[in-house]
């Protein structure tokens, strides 16, 4: 045992000693602390975007209350006034950003109809978001399996090639030799993975919940699924150089092309025309109704909402009950065309899911979006928030409408509030089907290398 | 005699890579992907253009199928327009995936674009994507790499760089023939992604491309690629063995084309935070309070207005002006919210150039991100196209709802405005939207960052060989001497 702790020390010292390890040491942690960093601004962005929605809000409900007379039809103001839909953000989206630099989280929403509303990009720069961005995500499942490439590469082939080899098999059997080494590689992992997650656990204030913990899990088994391909290639009796050749271009391939021809095939084989449908059919929807009857859009009005059936508008006057009658009928124009569009999406998310299994970077990189609520799917579950919110605030004004109450008889402190999309999945769903995929293609990796490499006599 | 030397030297370089049955597999697979991309990507482009013209016509006839409006109402019921990229967006479709397709023109306010193509994908589209332009660029100084690391090492370790020493070829004419021999071998990489290219290009299946764009296109990734090749024979040449030139030479590569580009996007984001949209709007909304709003009689901004018409007509009411008062109220209503509009616009997207400015300046350190800017403006979907499609649609925009509001003044008389109606023949008297692409002297002359990025990428290593030279011949004797 002592021997053994002597050999991990050894070795250790002879791995931080090289210039390349120690700049690759550095830089690593200087670009995880970094992007840690970043990734506790982006949770500071998008809390202080919620109270933007929030503060716009009460100006704008201040201005409006100030510039009209209090006898106003509050229908007219209502038209102006957008209500804030902010959705917090986990703490885990500062490791891993999903979606989130596209779409905003903190919707501003009008009572008119809503298709039109829930679909605004975020301020997004397309340059940067084509760049590509930085979380500590991506410097996990897409950087560091260079960096063990890099360590573990030649454990074999360079005692090999440097001609000491067979005098260290001399006092000891293989897995005695490669065991210290593996462990030093694994303590300077461990240590590149550890400081930035600590730096960005410290500054996001990650709760120690099953989220987190799974979180840890999938980097973890990401990194034991890497260290096992490297092992099985590395103890073959290839060159360092082959080894390196072949390693890096699994790297390419399961990093970078896979992904890229998966992105590919899924946007070809599940097109979304329900898009610019969904939009068309909004606006038609609602314009149309200014040329109908009245009583033709109360009529759709009042198959969604049968308790206001007994109230009709009168046909040669204004009335705002009508208006948004007409803005609901747009909604109704374009519930089809919108429900199949999220069915689209819900479809292209499985099948990335589906397929993401047999990519371990994949695997790792969509349950940790998940677990941080930045997938796809947290964003269908916003929209269904807001959706619901919309119900919400249209139920709450209606009376209003038709009763053609002025602004000083509305209730403001009344208005119902947003109520956050629940995270209803469990971590565990979330977590365990990426943790299996993972720890089934380490197996297999450390299989198939050691197969194809079972040692001769050495 | 010189070149003849360098000739063959290149050819022993070919012969050394074909025997070579892990770089043969490559080129199979970097030239099968790159196929791959071209036709997937086409397809891809072509249904996502064939969508948007389908639903632009459709709204098209929508809009001359009106029946009698009121032009207010129209102002209201507006005008959907969407984005078409540019016919070479099959070979690079750049920054248009993550800005919006589909953009509502309306009275009052300027929407933004919505339903890119980023929204509607999943977590996976962060790797990347498989495009033409993305084997080029980053694949291909991969394989560069594995194709030419060895290619000076090698002759060094097998002690044949001596042999060739001896034989009169001069360190120049060795490293020359490296460079060409390394170089056959990208450009046989490249050439099927560059020929399919050109065949759908020139097809005008995609709509017309000009030679010019295509040619700049050749110039920026034989540049690019030329550099990598340098890059590659020089650090195989100066390094002590083939494997430390591959060790440096991927992480080069890693650091160049996949950490560089996410860091200085990164960067530039953090040294010039955009407001978020929450708060962009909330910005839009404060400067309008100020002015006030065409919609409310009360507002002082249209009292003022209304004193100033009835002194210029000479009237007691504006219910005896000779013009429309209430389509006057919203014709200047839009101007002056139109203005202060575009003027919160113009300053985001005078916040999106600094960043992107910051990103030029990163591809002085990472020749990925220059080539990459070239070539998507080459290919005519940069940032610009996309902001030039917002510009000409507010442009649009603007002057659909003042011809509305002028039919407004002199159609529709004032008592009783809102009962009246316009006669459906004016819709077809209204101009369509068709996107004019930036040109591409103008695209190109404001990146001269990316342009002298480029150019020292080749220049660097170039003179990083003639240093090599001497180098390399010192490093023969030393062999021979030992």
């Amino acid at each position: 045992m002592k021997a053994w702790l002597r050999l991990l020390r050894l070795d250790t010292l002879r791995l931080t000693r090289s210039t390349g390890v120690a700049v690759s040491v550095v830089l690593f942690l200087a670009i995880g602390i970094y992007a840690a960093w970043r990734g506790g601004r982006n949770i500071e962005a998008a809390a202080s975007s919620a109270v933007a929605a929030e503060t716009a809000y009460q100006d704008q409900l201040e201005y409006l209350l100030s510039s009209y007379p209090p006898s106003t039809d509050a229908g007219e103001v209502l038209y102006y006034l957008a209500f804030p839909a902010p959705q917090p953000s986990l703490p885990l989206a500062a490791l891993a950003r999903g979606r989130t630099e596209v779409e905003s989280a903190s919707l501003r929403i009008r009572l008119l109809a809503l298709e039109g509303q829930l679909y605004e990009h975020e301020t997004v720069n397309p340059t940067l978001a084509a760049a590509g961005d930085l979380d500590l995500a991506f410097l996990l499942i897409g950087l560091l399996p260079l960096f063990i490439i890099a360590l573990t590469h030649d454990l074999v082939s360079s005692e090999r090639e440097g001609g000491t080899w067979n005098l260290v098999r001399l006092f000891a059997r293989r897995r005695r030799l490669l065991a210290p080494k593996l462990a030093a590689r694994a303590i300077l992992v461990g240590v590149v993975v550890a400081v930035p997650v600590a730096v960005a656990a410290a500054l996001a204030g990650f709760r120690p919940d099953g989220r987190a913990a799974w979180a840890v899990a999938l980097v973890a088994l990401h990194t034991l699924f890497w260290f096992a391909l490297c092992l099985g290639v590395a103890s073959g009796r290839r060159s360092s150089t082959a080894n390196a050749m072949i390693l890096v271009g699994t790297w390419v391939a399961l990093t970078l092309l896979a992904p890229a021809a998966l992105s590919l095939a899924n946007a070809i084989l599940h097109p979304v025309p329900e898009a610019l449908e969904l939009t068309v059919r909004q606006r038609q929807g609602y314009h149309e109704a200014w040329d109908l009857s009245k009583a033709e859009t109360m009529e759709v009005f009042y198959e969604d909402y049968p308790e206001w059936s007994g109230r009709t508008v009168p046909e040669d006057v204004f009335t705002w009950a009508w208006y948004y009658a007409m803005n609901h009928r747009g909604d109704q124009a374009a519930r089809d065309a919108s429900r199949a569009y999220r069915d689209v999406l819900r479809e292209r998310e499985a099948w990335a899911r589906r397929w993401s299994r047999f990519v371990p970077p994949l695997a790792a990189q969509l349950a940790l979006d998940r677990l941080a609520a930045t997938d796809l799917g947290a964003q269908l579950a916003y929209q269904d928030a807001v959706r619901r919110h919309h119900e919400r605030l249209k139920t709450y004004f209606y009376p209003i409408f038709f009763d053609a109450a002025p602004i000083d008889a509305v209730e403001w402190n009344g208005v119902p509030a947003f109520e956050p999309a629940a995270r209803e999945e469990s971590p565990v769903r979330a977590g365990l089907p990426a943790a299996a995929a993972l720890l089934l293609a380490s197996i297999l990796a450390l299989a198939a290398g050691l197969r194809t490499s079972a040692p001769r006599a050495d | 005699m010189g070149l003849r030397n360098a000739l063959l030297v290149a050819r022993r370089q070919v012969g050394a890579v074909r025997e070579d049955r892990y770089v043969v597999f490559l080129l199979g697979l970097v030239i099968a992907l790159g196929v791959v991309a071209v036709l997937g990507a086409r397809h891809h482009a072509a249904s996502e253009a064939e969508q948007r013209a389908r639903y632009q016509a459709m709204v098209e006839r929508q809009w001359v199928e009106q029946p009698d409006r009121h032009p207010h109402r129209v102002i209201h019921y507006g005008f959907l327009v969407f984005r078409e990229e540019a016919p070479l967006a099959f070979f690079d479709p750049g920054v248009g995936a993550w800005a919006g397709t589909s953009l509502f023109l309306e009275g009052h306010r300027q929407n933004t674009a919505n339903f890119g193509e980023a929204r509607h994908a999943t977590g996976m589209l962060r790797f990347g994507r498989l495009t033409p332009a993305a084997v080029l660029s980053l694949l291909l100084p991969l394989f560069v790499v594995v194709a030419g690391f060895a290619s000076v090492s090698a002759e060094r370790e097998r002690g044949t760089l001596r042999l060739l020493l001896a034989q009169g070829a001069t360190p120049a004419q060795i490293l020359a023939g490296k460079v060409l021999g390394t170089g056959a071998v990208a450009a046989l990489a490249a050439l099927p992604v560059g020929l399919a290219t050109v065949a759908i290009a020139g097809s005008g299946a995609v709509g017309p491309v000009s030679a010019g764009r295509v040619a700049g296109l050749a110039a920026i990734y034989g540049a690019y690629l030329a550099g990598w090749v340098l890059l590659t024979v020089l650090a195989s040449s100066f390094r002590a063995s083939s494997r430390s030139a591959l060790a440096l030479l991927i992480a080069v590569w890693v650091a160049l084309c996949v950490a560089a580009p996410r860091l200085g996007a990164s960067v530039a984001g953090a040294l010039h935070p955009l407001p978020s949209r929450a708060e962009f709007t909330h910005q839009v909304e404060l400067a309008m309070n100020e002015v006030g709003d065409s919609h409310n009689p009360q507002d002082p901004f249209f009292r003022s207005l209304r004193d100033e018409y009835l002194a210029r007509y000479d009237v007691a009411s504006v219910e005896e002006l000779p013009v429309n008062w209430g389509g006057v109220v919203s014709r200047e209503g839009e101007a002056v919210s139109s203005r202060i509009q575009e003027e919160q616009q113009r300053d985001l997207v005078e916040g999106q150039r600094r960043q992107d400015r910051v990103l030029s300046w990163m591809g002085f350190i990472s020749p990925y991100l220059a080539a990459r800017d070239l070539s998507m403006a080459v290919s005519g979907t940069g940032p610009e196209a996309v902001e030039a499609f917002r510009a000409q649609a507010e442009a649009h925009r603007y002057d659909i709802i003042q011809r509305l509001n002028d039919l407004h003044i002199s159609e529709i008389r004032y008592e009783n405005d809102r009962a009246q109606r316009l006669s459906r023949e004016h819709w077809a008297e209204f101009p369509t939207f068709g996107t004019r692409p930036p040109p591409l002297g103008g695209t190109l002359a404001a990146r001269s960052l990316s342009l002298s990025a480029l150019s020292l990428w080749i220049l660097l290593p170039l003179l990083g060989l003639g240093l090599a030279r001497g180098r390399l011949a010192r490093v023969g004797l030393e062999r021979s001497g030992s």
